[in-house]
């Protein structure tokens, strides 16, 4: 290590220390001397020993030569040391104490003449092991690349040309790519901007290698998308530092990728399982805002639609089990789809009983139109319906629904266990009122609907209903099917 | 530890050299030692010692250039090699493996950490 100011003031505290213990060391020994054995009398002669060279050598102006023997001295005291901790240090505790101060004193003193700590050689050579990709077209650079980096643990494979690291590179999971730039053929700036375009290869870090004079060649491919780069003859430490960093960045591109695809999965399970039920905008809601998922919910204005298959429930008494469920699919199939088209929610299916709403929970400043513009397409897939029902032996049915519009709280009711997100208020009420007195093929809107529309829709006509449970009379204007495609 | 086959301790450091003899000896081994490179490799062919301990800054042939020819030798390419090296430069233990080495350990060792190798190397 070379020479820095601050290492002779080092020099100066960790010499002290060692100096004083050693006096202390000796004062002891003789102490005691009487009572050991020859082994570990020898031992602290040789400690002794080599702390008198220690001495020798500290205040003299250090070459290169003279701190690699002090380095010998240091360890050489380090093990009679630690030999003598071992036998004396249960019996001896003052002894213990004193070549436990020694111990580290000689640590600091091996810290600062050399500027690595004990042990940190572990930690720079045991980096997680990766797979590499060397390409070069000389063999004995592939050869002495591969012998380095396998002995760090790395798996290597190499390339003799840009074909050849291409093709490797869509065969297995490379985490770095070691890539010569000069080369016959394909040379490394086409196989880097080759794997840059890649959709898959992209991430992987590629370090290029090039000669000294090449900077700007260098440059060149840091923009293009290079991550580090060596120049040639490479310096081994070097070349293991940018390993070990390449492949961090490439685990960490690798985890960001499987969390990406983790949501991913979710958010489709998500939208599979409750696309089903719900529509999308509901799904994305929940998806964006998961604490939308927290009971409770607000009071808005929506257009609400119920609708019945007229006689339904009789007609199911005649009809074998396997019949009804034949029907009904394919009556709330056909149903489900144009109510999502129409950006509806639904709310729920009651045997053939279908809830919907317009306006939750996106409000839109159409929603009673588009709950109408749902109704006549839903009377109109009647006939194609019906169809189908005759042509499998089944009856022929007639649905009636219901629109109205009013206040009503939207969000998510019930308990933690089971909870959904549903609608509740008066308006629901009085829209399953109006259902009731609709007949088949019909589309009864309430007046609050009526007079939410931007467009004019032909009104059959209007009447007053009693309803049952509410003390006025509703006005319901009545649209038929025929009149509209 | 086979008691029969003795390991080798090549270092030119007399005190170091002595000190490691002691650790190795109270550690149940036997040992036989060697100062230089070139020694060492006499040593080797002669003594079949079951692992060398090898520092790498060695007079007459240095710690490298000895391992590189241990390996090209029939007769020893087999016996398992840990380098020492005096400073903690990395260039110098990358070198050591590139050599032929089979494991390194820096000094001032780590005693107890040398062990695990030295026994990790002779029972494989």
């Amino acid at each position: 290590m070379s020479h820095t100011p601050t290492k002779h003031q080092g020099a100066a505290l960790w010499s002290d220390v060692i100096r004083r213990v050693i006096v202390e060391l000796r004062g002891l020994f003789s102490d005691i001397r009487s009572r050991l054995d020859e082994a570990a009398i020898d031992d602290m002669e040789h400690l002794l020993d080599a702390a008198q060279r220690l001495e020798c050598m500290l205040g003299v102006s250090q070459d290169s030569d003279a701190a690699h023997d002090m380095m010998n001295v240091l360890a050489a005291m380090r093990g009679y040391a630690e030999m003598l901790l071992e036998d004396l240090g249960p019996a001896h505790q003052p002894i213990a104490d004193a070549l436990k101060r020694l111990l580290s004193a000689i640590e600091t003193a091996h810290t600062e003449e050399t500027g690595i700590e004990p042990g940190a050689d572990q930690r720079t050579i045991a980096t997680d092991p990766g797979f590499i990709l060397a390409v070069d077209d000389l063999q004995e650079n592939r050869e002495l690349v591969a012998r380095y980096l396998s002995r760090s643990g790395h798996f290597v494979v190499t390339a003799a040309n840009g074909e050849e690291a291409l093709s490797t590179l869509g065969e297995s999971d490379v985490d770095v790519v070691l890539l010569d730039l000069v080369m016959p053929g394909m040379d490394g700036r086409e196989v880097l901007r080759r794997i840059k375009e890649h959709p898959e290869y992209r991430a992987t870090p590629v370090i290029v290698i090039s000669g000294r004079q090449d900077m700007d060649g260098i440059i060149e491919c840091i923009e293009a998308g290079a991550d580090d780069y060596l120049f040639k003859p490479f310096n081994p430490v070097l070349l293991q530092a940018r390993i070990k960093a390449g492949i961090e960045r490439k685990r960490w591109h690798d985890r960001e990728e499987q969390y990406r695809q983790q949501l991913e999965r979710n958010e489709k399970f998500i939208r599979a399982t409750f696309g089903r039920y719900l529509s999308d905008e509901i799904v994305t809601d929940i998806l964006e805002r998961p604490e939308g998922l927290e009971l409770g919910g607000d009071l808005r204005e929506v257009t609400i639609m119920m609708s019945d298959i007229r006689g339904f429930t009789t007609l199911s008494e005649r009809l074998a089990p396997a019949q009804v469920v034949t029907m009904l699919n394919r009556y709330l199939g056909k149903m489900t789809d144009i109510i999502l088209a129409h950006q509806g929610t639904i709310d729920e299916f009651i045997g053939d009983a279908i809830l919907a709403v317009f306006g939750a929970p996106q409000k839109r400043d159409d929603d009673a139109d588009r709950a109408v513009k749902c109704a006549l397409a839903m009377q109109a897939a009647m006939e194609e319906i019906n169809a189908e029902n005759v042509a499998d032996g089944l009856p022929a049915v007639a649905t009636g629904i219901a629109l109205n519009t009013g206040k009503v709280i939207a969000g998510n009711i019930g308990s933690e266990r089971r909870s959904k997100y549903g609608f509740v208020g008066h308006p629901m009420n009085v829209t399953s009122r109006i259902e009731d007195l609709s007949a088949g093929g019909e589309i009864l809107l309430s007046d609050s609907t009526f007079r939410k529309l931007s467009h004019r829709y032909p009104v059959c006509d209007t009447r007053e209903l009693k309803v049952k449970g509410i003390d006025e009379l509703v006005t319901v204007h009545r649209i038929e099917a025929a009149t509209d495609g | 530890m086979d008691d029969l086959q003795p390991i080798l301790l090549v270092e030119d450091n007399e005190l170091n050299r002595e000190m490691l003899v002691r650790r190795l000896s109270r550690a149940g081994m036997e040992v036989i030692i060697a100062a230089d490179g070139r020694e060492a490799l006499d040593k080797m062919i002669e003594e079949q010692p079951t692992l060398v301990l090898m520092d790498m800054n060695l007079p007459v042939l240095d710690g490298w250039s000895a391992c590189r020819e241990a390996r090209k030798d029939e007769r020893i390419k087999h016996i398992p090699i840990i380098a020492l090296t005096a400073h903690a430069m990395e260039a110098d233990r990358l070198n050591a493996l590139e050599a032929g080495c089979d494991d390194y350990a820096t000094k001032p060792v780590d005693f107890p950490g040398l062990l695990i190798k030295i026994e990790k190397l002779t029972q494989s």
